[in-house]
């Protein structure tokens, strides 16, 4: 039997608390000029050293937002391989609110790589795909 | 005129979704078989659509979130996907019938086989989707649209007895006895679901978001929903009268547009039918451009794509391959022969899952302050959007046993 004491306390709060569940995935990323990037639709967190004793101090965090084809394992269980995600580090991320905005453009993020090659290889080439309509 | 057109979202948004091919006939088959004791259904949908497309334009306005996006958000990937499926699928039945609907219209007006003309609607729709701008798109559409009010004004004119269509207002459920009472129910869930489709949601709030709405645009978006659709509501009601009129003592049956367009033709002769086949082609083509953007719009909120016709073709590259897509896939199903009018019959059992699972997550955040701040849902608006909900939910189960029992309504 554990004495309550050698619980492990909860991290010290500072600022917003965000419930990754309900605050993070599933929300919609945007670029600061308000393009979508992709959906939250897994996010990364830090290993800790010891997954049975975790170290009150340094508790796993966030370290990316992931996106990726994940439609057939939210349905049906089970977990794709960390390959087929792509990362979209935490350190870009500006502002999770209601959306979550990051601080770099969308083209510069390989999120957003299938929406470029769309873009190059099939609409852009169609005429009056690269104008404005009228 | 800047007073009409700042109501044109409304009014495209309702024609698509009262007025379109599958209401065209479906209003003039229900006029023909059961005279307006339906009329009661027609203005609990239409209550109930002005309720939640305000909402849905609400959010739109407030938090610049599209529905399809919330839908995501609150329901998660998993029923979301269940909702973006039936959606979809409704959305690319309807299209379907729509562009079929062109055709048909346009059948009536040159007497050319539909089956030449669905590649032609099919590349319209496209070409228009492509390069014309959001706000010419649904002026014109929406103004040509106004031409069925000649079935408005029809009414009036084929003197009808108002003593006996006033009492089948009240008389339920129906005047004869060859109609059995599930064949009645499932025509009330039909038209229910059809006012209330989730298709006009989508597109309302999105085309909230094309036209850039904010908070101070709340009394623009409350004045488009509470005209747009009961004015379609309106439409659709005159299309059943008129059937009630002409078709229902002679015992006409309903099997295409031409029976829709025979009390015009009556009361108005050719011009009357002119004008009528003019007002088909821009509702079905008005209805084709909606459903068209709907797919786009749902799949790309659902997957975080950029969407949306403000941006150029190739800033949302995804979006315009989906909707390419969807109209390649309509005529593909259009070119094997399909009566497009069973086409949307069919939708119906789709809508019966769509429903709930879009109506609920709009209630969610519409309660939500943190997206909506001072403009979250009041009280009565709350227990009047939970009793709707329920009605959806009820009519949502009794959809399918109900198309089983009466064998889709034959």
């Amino acid at each position: 039997m554990t004495d309550h004491r050698d619980l492990p306390m909860p991290p010290p709060v500072a600022g917003r608390v965000l419930d990754a569940d309900l605050d993070l995935l599933d929300r919609q990323i945007l670029d600061p000029d308000g393009v979508p990037v992709s959906t939250v639709d897994d996010l990364e967190l830090t290993d800790p050293d010891d997954l049975e004793h975790l170290d009150p101090d340094t508790p796993p965090v966030v370290s990316a937002l992931l996106t990726g084809p994940i439609l057939a394992t939210r349905i049906f269980g089970g977990r794709m391989p960390d390959s087929r995600f792509i990362r979209i580090p935490w350190k870009v991320v500006a502002d999770p609110g209601i959306v979550v905005t990051v601080g770099v453009a969308a083209d510069s993020l390989d999120a957003s790589w299938a929406e470029r090659w769309m873009s190059e290889h099939v609409i852009g080439r169609i005429p009056g795909g690269r104008h404005d309509p009228e | 005129m800047k007073g009409l057109f700042a109501v044109a979202l409304g009014v495209l948004t309702a024609i698509g979704g009262f007025v379109d091919i599958g209401d065209l006939v479906t209003s003039s088959v229900v006029g023909s078989r059961f005279g307006l004791t339906l009329a009661w259904v027609l203005v609990l949908g239409t209550v109930g659509i002005c309720l939640f497309a305000q909402m849905s334009g609400r959010v739109a306005a407030v938090s610049g979130r599209a529905t399809f996006e919330i839908i995501r958000e609150r329901l998660g990937a998993r029923l979301a996907v269940a909702n973006l499926s039936a959606s979809f699928l409704i959305n690319l039945l309807t299209l379907t019938a729509e562009i079929g609907g062109i055709a048909l219209a346009m059948q009536l007006a040159s007497s050319i086989s539909p089956g030449l003309w669905f590649p032609v609607a099919a590349f319209a729709v496209w070409i228009v989707i492509w390069r014309v701008r959001f706000s010419i798109l649904e002026n014109v559409t929406g103004l040509l649209g106004l031409a069925l009010v000649v079935f408005a004004v029809a009414v009036f004119f084929l003197h009808p007895d108002w003593s006996a269509l006033g009492s089948q207002l009240l008389q339920q459920p129906s005047p004869h006895t060859d109609e059995s009472p599930a064949t009645y129910w499932y025509y009330a869930v039909a038209l229910f679901g059809a006012a209330m489709t989730p298709y006009e949601v989508f597109f309302f709030s999105s085309g909230a978001i094309e036209e850039k709405w904010k908070p101070k645009d709340l009394a623009q978006s409350r004045v488009n929903v509470l005209v747009g659709f009961p004015l379609g509501a309106i439409l659709s009601l005159s299309i059943a009268a008129c059937a009630a009129i002409v078709l229902l003592p002679k015992g006409i049956a309903v099997t295409s547009l031409y029976e829709t367009a025979l009390p015009i033709a009556q009361a108005f002769g050719k011009i009357g039918l002119i004008v009528a086949i003019l007002g088909f082609v821009a509702a079905t083509f008005g209805a084709s451009l909606e459903v068209t953007l709907s797919s786009g719009y749902t799949l790309a909120q659902f997957f975080g794509w950029p969407w949306g016709k403000f941006r150029r073709p190739a800033h949302a590259s995804r979006f315009h391959a989906a909707m390419i897509l969807s109209l390649v896939v309509a005529l593909g199903i259009l070119l094997t022969g399909v009566d497009p009018v069973q086409v949307t019959e069919i939708s119906v059992v789709f809508s019966a899952i769509a429903l709930p699972l879009t109506y609920l997550p709009i209630l969610i955040v519409a309660n939500d302050p943190k997206y909506m701040g001072d403009h979250v849902n009041g009280r009565v608006t709350n227990v009047v959007g939970l009793i709707f909900l329920g009605i959806i939910l009820v009519a949502s189960i009794a959809a399918i046993p109900l198309m089983i029992v009466t064998g889709a309504g034959a």
